[in-house]
């Protein structure tokens, strides 16, 4: 391949391979910010991952895939949401419990099918609709046109949810109220703000986002079901992204771009020292694992300095984040 | 009508009791559900899974054997997180610190083992595992006193970087790596079962007890009567409940909190001595999940070591059963005791909230 080529895959990769972490992130991000932790992103985007792959098979229509995906995982909200904000139980241990559910889900379905031959594989016209689409005059762009402007329409409509999503939370009535109840429940809850229907409605909202993502996965892979996961770690990732983001959707985007240019570095490390010997040979030599770990690593940097930073009050870390708002006890 | 719910005092011991076997009834009742529709008869399944097997086998105690292996992690590091989860530490890096101490013990056993006799490196390996588990434990506590760092999402990232550690380890040849097969081209983990192994004994017949499992029950005992009956015991207890009463009694919350998470994350680290010098090797799998499980086995618990027992027995059945039955029906998958798990774990929070609260019916007009 070309040098210019191989850089104009490399952009073009990082988009198709991460706008699943978008889709994650920004889920987490809605949620996370009426005050509930979710740990179970892993889990949530599996169900919809396996459940949008299956029903927008058998239909054979993309829109099925992307409802059901939704659906999934907006039940997987709600079950959340039940149980945390309901019935009071403890944030870290039922999203935990999630992930293991939402996995076991996963494989029990997918294993099942295939062991019954019922696997449903994916039809031309839906690859077709899984292709891209070039958005005019930005697309010829040199180098970077096809890269970052030639996608699937699952990116443009992730992108478009993020966009969305920060002007909602950020400049409506509905997203300042959810804000409200993530910093104080108590508070927003005594000026007359229905606090457990507006968790409820953003909890089940987030999740159903994570599991569009889930869905994106699955056609990602073209159906191909083995012993790992789809999701392969992605909803941890977007736990971690969204400490980097701050808890802005816009700043999702961005994060999206830093976490998935070395993610891609890890599968594309190898072609760009080859095209570029010269000063980008000593790619080859880094271990694929320090990609993997880095997402983690500079999350973990993230977390450590806002928590210093923390004390001049400029976080977006929703104060009442991981604590049940018991009304009784106000 | 309207309701609202209302704080209420434990009700008695037998009543909670029923509350909690009404929900894991009814989380295996779910489970029956799905398999029916599946066409497979539960009660055969459920049959082949609870007996893991074993009626009618002539290699039964091999069974046993397997089932205790996967068992001694899993209480271990499941014990452990309740110390800190007592303390309402979320230490969620059970993963990241068995790893750790996984490659700190094979790491002595590797480096010292041809040396020293074999019960001295044993003992070296599990505190080389205590120590380097506690540590990475230690960093996320020594964050949290000193900048408030939230450690559950601290512990969820240093699990990967931990993970991601040991993949690299166990994916790279190189001159430098003796973790690998000096001779295999591809990189395998090299064993050193034949240097350091912890013994097994015969009881008469052919089941042999590995002697971590004896070490694991004392260690159960000796945490038991650490929270119940002793000083520090009790100073977690209170901080768990309010870090400011701890502090007006004149308690040292910060030490408190650094001494548990510490301990806690040394034993996690002593599990996985007692794992991988059970196995004789490393594995990129080697913490099998109790990371993640051993949270579900000591919320299932309460926190209650001797129940973080019945419980952990109880959910290894639940994995090993399913593998086991997952060979005569081919249709479900052994993630099926996922799947469980996870409905119990949800029925059973269901079922805590009706020990902690009762519903009340707003009557017209007034506040209650």
């Amino acid at each position: 391949m070309d040098k210019v080529g191989v850089i104009t895959s490399f952009i073009h990769n990082i988009v198709l391979l991460n706008i699943p972490l978008l889709y994650g992130t920004v889920g987490e991000i809605v949620v996370e910010k009426s005050g509930s932790l979710n740990l179970g992103v892993e889990g949530t985007m599996a169900v919809g991952a396996i459940f949008g792959y299956i029903c927008g098979c058998f239909a054979d229509s993309m829109v099925v895939g992307i409802l059901t995906a939704f659906i999934a995982g907006a039940l997987f909200g709600l079950l959340f949401a039940a149980l945390t904000v309901s019935l009071q139980a403890n944030q870290n241990i039922t999203g935990l419990t999630l992930t293991t559910f939402g996995l076991g889900i996963y494989f029990f379905v997918g294993n099942g099918l295939r062991a019954s031959g019922n696997w449903p594989t994916i039809s031309e016209s839906l690859k077709d609709g899984f292709s891209d689409i070039s958005i005019p005059l930005l697309s010829d762009i040199p180098i970077i046109g096809n890269g970052l402007f030639s996608h699937n329409v699952l990116v443009y409509l992730g992108i478009a949810i993020a966009i969305f999503m920060w002007w909602y939370l950020k400049h409506t009535k509905f997203g300042l109220r959810l804000r409200a109840i993530g910093e104080n429940p108590a508070a927003a809850d005594s000026v007359g703000i229905n606090v457990k229907r507006s968790k409820y409605l953003h909890i089940c909202l987030g999740c159903g986002i994570m599991g569009i993502g889930g869905y994106y996965m699955g056609l990602n892979m073209s159906g191909s079901f083995n012993a790992s996961c789809w999701i392969n770690g992605y909803g941890w990732i977007a736990v971690a992204l969204v400490i980097f983001a701050n808890w802005s959707p816009s700043v999702a985007i961005i994060g999206t771009f830093v976490f998935g240019f070395f993610n891609t570095l890890r599968v594309a490390g190898g072609s760009l020292a080859l095209a570029f010997p010269d000063f980008l040979g000593w790619l080859a030599d880094v271990p694929t694992q320090l990609y993997q770990a880095l997402p983690f690593i500079i999350t973990a940097i993230v977390l450590v300095v806002t928590s210093i930073k923390n004390k001049r009050g400029r976080s977006g870390l929703p104060a009442a984040l991981g604590l049940n708002y018991f009304r009784e006890e106000r | 009508m309207r309701f609202h719910i209302v704080k209420r005092d434990n009700g008695p011991f037998w009543q909670r009791c029923c509350y909690y076997v009404v929900a894991v009834v009814a989380a295996l009742a779910v489970g029956a559900i799905i398999l029916a529709s599946i066409g497979v008869n539960p009660f055969e399944y459920y049959y082949k899974m609870f007996t893991m097997g074993t009626v009618g086998n002539k290699i039964a105690y091999k069974t046993f054997m397997n089932y205790l292996k996967e068992f001694v992690p899993l209480v271990l590091t499941s014990v452990a997180l309740s110390l800190a989860f007592k303390m309402r530490f979320w230490n969620i890096g059970g993963e990241g610190q068995f790893i750790m101490g996984a490659i700190a013990s094979a790491w002595v056993a590797f480096q010292f083992g041809a040396y020293l006799p074999m019960a001295v490196t044993l003992i070296f390996m599990c505190l080389a595992a205590m120590l380097a588990a506690g540590i990475y434990g230690l960093v996320v506590g020594a964050l949290k006193v000193k900048f408030g760092t939230n450690e559950t999402l601290m512990t969820l990232m240093l699990n990967y970087v931990a993970l991601y550690v040991l993949y690299f380890i166990g994916e790279t040849k190189a001159d430098w790596n003796f973790f690998l097969q000096a001779d295999s081209a591809r990189p395998v983990f090299e064993s050193f079962a034949e240097i350091a192994q912890f013994p097994s004994f015969s009881l008469g017949g052919k089941f042999e007890l590995n002697i971590t499992v004896i070490l694991t029950v004392i260690i159960g005992v000796l945490v038991f009567f650490y929270l119940k009956y002793t000083k520090q015991g009790y100073e977690i207890g209170v901080v768990g409940d309010s870090a400011n009463t701890a502090k007006y009694a004149g308690m040292k919350v910060n030490k408190i909190v650094l001494r548990t998470v510490f301990l806690s994350a040394a034993l996690i680290g002593l599990a996985s001595a007692f794992k991988v010098g059970t196995s004789g090797v490393l594995s990129t799998s080697v913490t099998n999940d109790v990371g993640w499980t051993g949270i579900i086995v000591a919320w299932l618990a309460k926190l209650s070591t001797p129940m973080i027992f019945v419980v952990s027995m109880l959910i290894c059945v639940l994995q090993h059963g399913s593998t086991v039955a997952a060979v005569s029906f081919s249709q479900v998958d052994s993630s099926f005791a996922n799947m469980l798990q996870g409905v119990i774990l949800f029925l059973v929070l269901v079922a805590d909230f009706f020990v902690r609260f009762r519903i009340v019916r707003v009557k017209k007009g007034g506040n209650d």
